[in-house]
């Protein structure tokens, strides 16, 4: 699972949803890898725009990286040093991968797990709606 | 026409593509001009919920909107692996973002995030929706891609009454229908409820009248 996605899931549980520490979820004993994809610097500026930054850095912390700041940066993709900062993102949000750990949720403290990358939303029966 | 995506090695427990599936493809072919054009050039998070092979997600991605973000679920862990390997085949030049979620329709997704949301649902008719099996191992996930309970309705219902918290301010979703869905019925119902609502495509396919519908705000 991407390093992004992180950015996009929450609890699945029903009482969750509408409480806010319920996303992001909480990382831990994660395995990471990297995988080489191209890099489209237009993409990412993209990507952006959709991301919730404060999200980005919390997980970002929980698999050990302090390196990003407090605020989102405004980036353009005209410009050298910007385009060195979104080749440092697309490395974080696109090049990095979970490919084992599990994922807690703040709120009700659900554990669910990643296994070969791929993350599991199945709720047990009692958590059910 | 747009080249189909190849599914290598079907896993027997996975939906195979057929005709439905294939509708979707036309009504993507049929929608490429305005989606380029209202999502102009953005990159929109596209959602497919059921994603089973993956034969649609993966003919979006190579056809009609390659720079996006795509997520997809499923309850069926073999659909899933089966979706990455379709994609890893079909996709290898795509460089855009995508993952697939072992998870029941858009549980897990945050919320007003979906720009694009695809659903090709359990339609036909039956008793009872069954229960997700408790192993991998189980003979009986295919059952889950078919039988979508009273009036084949009850899993696309529970989707449908959670559309307005899923789907971006901008978002669209298409669902597929049979005719012993009372697509209509479910149209007039949705429009009271104030989205809009168009019929993209519809054909006959064998004994069964399949529709996509699109709805929107
Ligand atoms: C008719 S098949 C469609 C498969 C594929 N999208 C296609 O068009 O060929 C329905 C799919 O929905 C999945 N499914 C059933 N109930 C679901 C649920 N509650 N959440 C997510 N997926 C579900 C099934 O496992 C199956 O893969
Ligand atoms: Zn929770």
């Amino acid at each position: 699972m991407k390093f992004l996605t992180t950015n996009f899931i929450q609890c699945a549980v029903k009482g969750c949803q509408s409480s806010d520490s319920s996303f992001p979820l909480k990382y831990e004993e994660c395995e990471l890898v990297a995988e080489t994809q191209e890099f489209k610097p237009e993409f990412l500026v993209h990507m952006l725009e959709k991301i919730n930054w404060s999200a980005l850095v919390q997980v970002a912390r929980d698999l050990g990286n302090d390196n990003l700041p407090t605020e989102k940066p405004e980036l353009d993709p005209i410009m050298e040093d910007d385009v060195l900062i979104l080749k440092d993102l697309h490395n974080l949000l696109v090049e990095t991968n979970i490919l084992n750990g599990k994922m807690i949720c703040n709120n009700c403290g659900h554990i669910y797990f990643i296994k070969n990358s791929i993350p599991n939303f199945l709720l047990p029966p009692h958590l059910c709606n | 026409m747009l080249p189909t995506p190849d599914i290598k090695d079907l896993d027997f427990n996975v939906y195979e593509p057929s005709e439905d599936s294939f509708l979707l493809l036309d009504c993507f072919e049929q929608e490429i001009k305005f989606l380029k054009s209202y999502f102009q050039q953005k990159s929109p998070i596209i959602i497919e919920v059921g994603t089973g092979s993956g034969i649609v997600t993966s003919f979006i991605m190579s056809n009609i909107l390659p720079e996006s973000i795509f997520l997809t679920t499923d309850v069926n862990p073999h659909a899933i692996t089966t979706c990455r390997k379709t994609v890893e085949y079909n996709n290898s030049q795509f460089s855009g973002c995508f993952d697939a979620l072992q998870m029941s329709l858009t549980t897990g997704v945050r919320k007003g995030l979906v720009d694009i949301l695809v659903f090709n649902p359990p339609y036909v008719p039956a008793e009872d929706v069954p229960e997700i099996p408790d192993s991998e191992r189980s003979d009986t996930w295919l059952d889950l891609a078919l039988l979508g309970g009273s009036d084949g309705m009850v899993v696309t219902w529970e989707l449908l009454n959670d559309l307005d918290t899923t789907l971006s301010e901008k978002g669209i979703a298409y669902i597929l229908f049979c005719a012993r869905n009372k697509p209509l019925e479910v149209q007039k119902i949705m429009e009271s409820r104030g989205w809009k609502v168009d019929v993209v495509i519809s054909r006959k396919a064998g004994w069964e009248v399949l529709s996509i519908l699109k709805f929107y705000r």
